[in-house]
């Protein structure tokens, strides 16, 4: 084949421009450390890249439900161990005129015990979290608890969150299930109306009717054992959502770490590359330069 | 023949070379001109004559000066330069269209609707809060807006490649016009002196060109006129000295243009190039960039149907059933139905006209991202989308690979033509001793007949 200069220079160039081609992306790669920087780069890792990247927020999302379901779980807890201690001091007081008293001055001094140990219920179930009372079910803008019949104003719906893909938890317990189980739909942790039992006490221990203060107090009893089993769902729900928290964190991890070895940069390998072009790159420029001196011009 | 036939001779002689050396002077003149092929001086013994019953010869003489040119080599230019024209616009526009679908940050399209689910999830852990609720419309705000961007940057994309149908054609036209002209130079000058070189050069070279426009099919006439046809459609574009011509109608239906050619005495019609640079255009145009608008417009008309009807089940904070929460079924129109969503607490986070705070239709709605939809119900939104980011790299990849490889082949044939008609100054430069030497010798052919004619008149004397 015939060569021209222009031949030979032509080659050059586009030799130079191939080679500053390949210092370019590695440049790109080194300083943006990644080694995907446009669909076009690698079309099928950035599919992979872009689900990856969408179930890391979605894993995200999920952590943040199960921490603030979780405070749901911490405030509520709180309010059952308050209810629970009342519980106990209201079965103490009773424990005490179980039999009756002809003392009307005791008689009244458990009275007022009673309405005061009743309040505290009445309060404890009105506790709230942000503005939401936690106990009122979905209609959780207004207290729904008051001293008087029918003591509930809340609804009985139960407020889900998804904590995983399609898996939702109970966040909140129906206050209606908890103190007055009676007029529930459904009664998972007992059928007592624990509030109604203060009230039946009040008007009994205030008549001293022996028989009705007996049938108070197993109420009170019974009633005990419901919050008991509404604590141990909570701390079930505690449970599930640490686990959840745990499973969640591991798949954010894993996601995470394919996500990385996918898309970050390999420095050694890059630096390797990068010397490898340079040397070649360096002797092209070297080579084009002395080889465009030559012509026979020089030796006419 | 006597002494004065050998002075012919020189003199022949001195002639022929410094036309040689013309040539020579020509051909480095034109060593950088693109599409110059290289010339040479056909030498031939001149017709010999008869002294004392011998034949001798009269000399040198000039036969023909020709130019290096392969026909072949012109016809596979042709071809390579038209798929050239066809790829490298493909590319260099698909290239613009790219970084519209760069979600390997997460910030983009994809992003926003990921957002815009988590903002549906953060609601269904407090479905009156104001503060939630604001964070559902802002992320609509940012979804809506989003989707609006990527909508306009393929419009424009769309429209810049209509606009430059102007540009494009009327550079067709004034190359179809040049090479039009110059063939009717060509057959001008071949009728009178029989050589025109440098003409058929700057043809070949026009012809290279214009095939990178538009795909092109060409004949040589033996007049040395080359007629030329358009590949896609067969129409005439030029016809020995005659030039055809591209022409712009606005279609009615939809406002972009439409391509036509007129040609030589002919009648316009409609044409749908295929190849070339004006290809490419029309092809990016009619069917790549409206493909992945159609696949934007699909994603956002499902997202607001399947959220109004959800939306729709719900009930807001008065306890009335929701509104459609989007209006629009593109991604251009999509947009918060602000009739219907006049503030936050039109939001149907509920599932029960009494229970306010109840949180069913917001979690159902947080639910819709992971619900499969799209593509007849194989997709989620994020990972259509996801799906159309990768099929736009893809496209991108292909494009710059097929024109990494058309650029190579280019670069071949054109160091093949180089190799065959590019002049070479060493070369150059060693015919141009080779003729001066010749000139010298031919010079002191006519001092020693000088000088033998000198002898002769002495003897006279």
């Amino acid at each position: 084949m015939r060569i021209t200069a222009n031949i030979t220079s032509d080659n050059a160039l586009y030799n130079i421009q191939q080679g500053r081609a390949k210092l370019d992306k590695i440049s790109e790669q080194t300083s943006s450390g990644k080694n995907v920087n446009r669909p076009s780069d690698d079309p099928i890792n950035t599919r992979l890249l872009l689900d990856v990247g969408d179930k890391v927020k979605v894993t995200d999302q999920y952590t943040s439900n199960i921490s603030k379901a979780s405070t749901w779980q911490q405030i509520a807890n709180t309010a059952l161990t308050g209810m629970s201690d009342t519980m106990q001091l209201a079965k103490q007081q009773i424990a005490t005129i179980s039999n009756g008293s002809s003392d009307a001055t005791v008689r009244q001094s458990a009275v007022s015990q009673l309405k005061a140990l009743k309040q505290q219920m009445v309060d404890m179930g009105n506790t709230q979290m942000g503005d939401q009372y936690i106990f009122g079910g979905a209609m959780n803008t207004t207290a729904p608890f008051s001293a008087t019949a029918p003591y509930y104003a809340g609804d009985e719906s139960a407020l889900n969150v998804e904590i995983a893909n399609n898996t939702t938890q109970q966040m909140n317990i129906p206050g209606n299930q908890l103190l007055t189980a009676d007029t529930a739909v459904s009664q998972p942790y007992g059928t007592t109306n624990i509030l109604k039992a203060f009230d039946d006490l009040i008007t009994a221990v205030g008549a001293n009717d022996v028989t009705a203060i007996v049938a108070g107090s197993q109420a009170l009893e019974a009633g005990a054992v419901q919050i008991n089993n509404v604590q141990s769902d909570v701390a079930s729900r505690v449970t599930r959502l640490d686990s959840m928290t745990k499973l969640n964190a591991n798949n954010s991890n894993t996601l995470n770490n394919i996500y990385s070895n996918i898309q970050n940069a390999d420095y050694a390998k890059l630096a390797v590359e990068l010397s490898q072009q340079n040397t070649a790159f360096e002797a092209s420029l070297s080579a084009t330069a002395k080889i465009s001196q030559l012509s026979l011009l020089d030796y006419l | 023949m006597g002494i004065s036939a050998a002075m012919e001779i020189g003199k022949n002689g001195l002639n022929i070379y410094r036309v040689a050396t013309e040539v020579t002077a020509e051909n480095i003149a034109n060593v950088n001109t693109p599409g110059y092929s290289r010339q040479r001086v056909i030498l031939e013994t001149a017709p010999p004559t008869t002294v004392n019953g011998l034949p001798l010869g009269t000399g040198v003489k000039i036969a023909a000066v020709e130019r290096y040119y392969d026909g072949l080599l012109q016809q596979q230019l042709v071809n390579a330069q038209t798929t050239q024209g066809y790829d490298t616009t493909k590319s260099s526009v698909l290239q613009q269209v790219e970084p519209t679908f760069n979600e390997i940050s997460n910030d983009g399209l994809g992003a926003a609707i990921t957002n815009f689910f988590g903002a549906w999830q953060d609601l269904t852990l407090n479905p009156a809060g104001s503060a939630e609720r604001q964070a559902v419309l802002s992320r609509t705000q940012i979804l809506t807006d989003n989707f609006k961007t990527v909508s306009t940057t393929l419009t424009d994309a769309v429209n810049t490649q209509n606009d430059s149908l102007v540009p494009m054609t009327d550079d067709i036209n004034a190359t179809l016009k040049n090479i039009a002209q110059l063939n009717g130079q060509i057959k001008i000058t071949e009728l009178v002196s029989g050589n025109a070189n440098e003409i058929r050069d700057q043809r070949d070279q026009l012809i290279r060109d214009l095939s990178g426009k538009i795909g092109i099919t060409y004949t040589e006439n033996s007049d040395g006129t080359t007629d030329i046809k358009d590949a896609d459609s067969g129409a005439s574009l030029v016809t020995t000295a005659t030039a055809g011509s591209f022409s712009l109608t606005t279609n009615a239906t939809t406002g972009l243009y439409d391509v036509n050619i007129t040609p030589p005495k002919g009648v316009t019609t409609l044409v749908t190039p295929e190849t070339g640079q004006l290809g490419a255009t029309l092809a990016l145009r009619d069917t790549i960039i409206p493909g992945y608008l159609a696949k934007v417009d699909a994603l956002a008309n499902t997202i607001a149907t399947q959220i109004n009807a959800q939306h729709k089940l719900g009930f807001d904070q008065s306890g009335v059933a929701g509104k459609d929460f989007f209006t629009g079924t593109t991604a251009a129109t999509i947009s918060l139905n602000t009739a219907g969503i006049t503030g936050t607490d039109k939001i149907a986070a509920s599932g029960n006209t009494l229970l306010l705070g109840d949180n069913s239709n917001a979690l159902t709605l947080a639910q819709l991202q992971g619900q499969k939809v799209m593509s007849g119900n194989t997709a989620t939104f994020g990972s259509y989308f996801d799906s159309l980011v990768s099929t736009v790299g893809l496209d991108v990849q292909s494009a710059k690979n097929t024109e990494a490889q058309d650029i190579a082949f280019t670069k071949q044939l054109t160091t093949l033509r180089e190799s065959n008609s590019g002049v070479s100054l060493d070369e150059e430069l060693s015919n141009l001793i080779k003729y001066q030497r010749s000139y010298q010798a031919s010079s002191k052919l006519i001092t020693s007949a000088t000088e033998m004619m000198d002898m002769v008149i002495a003897m006279i004397r």
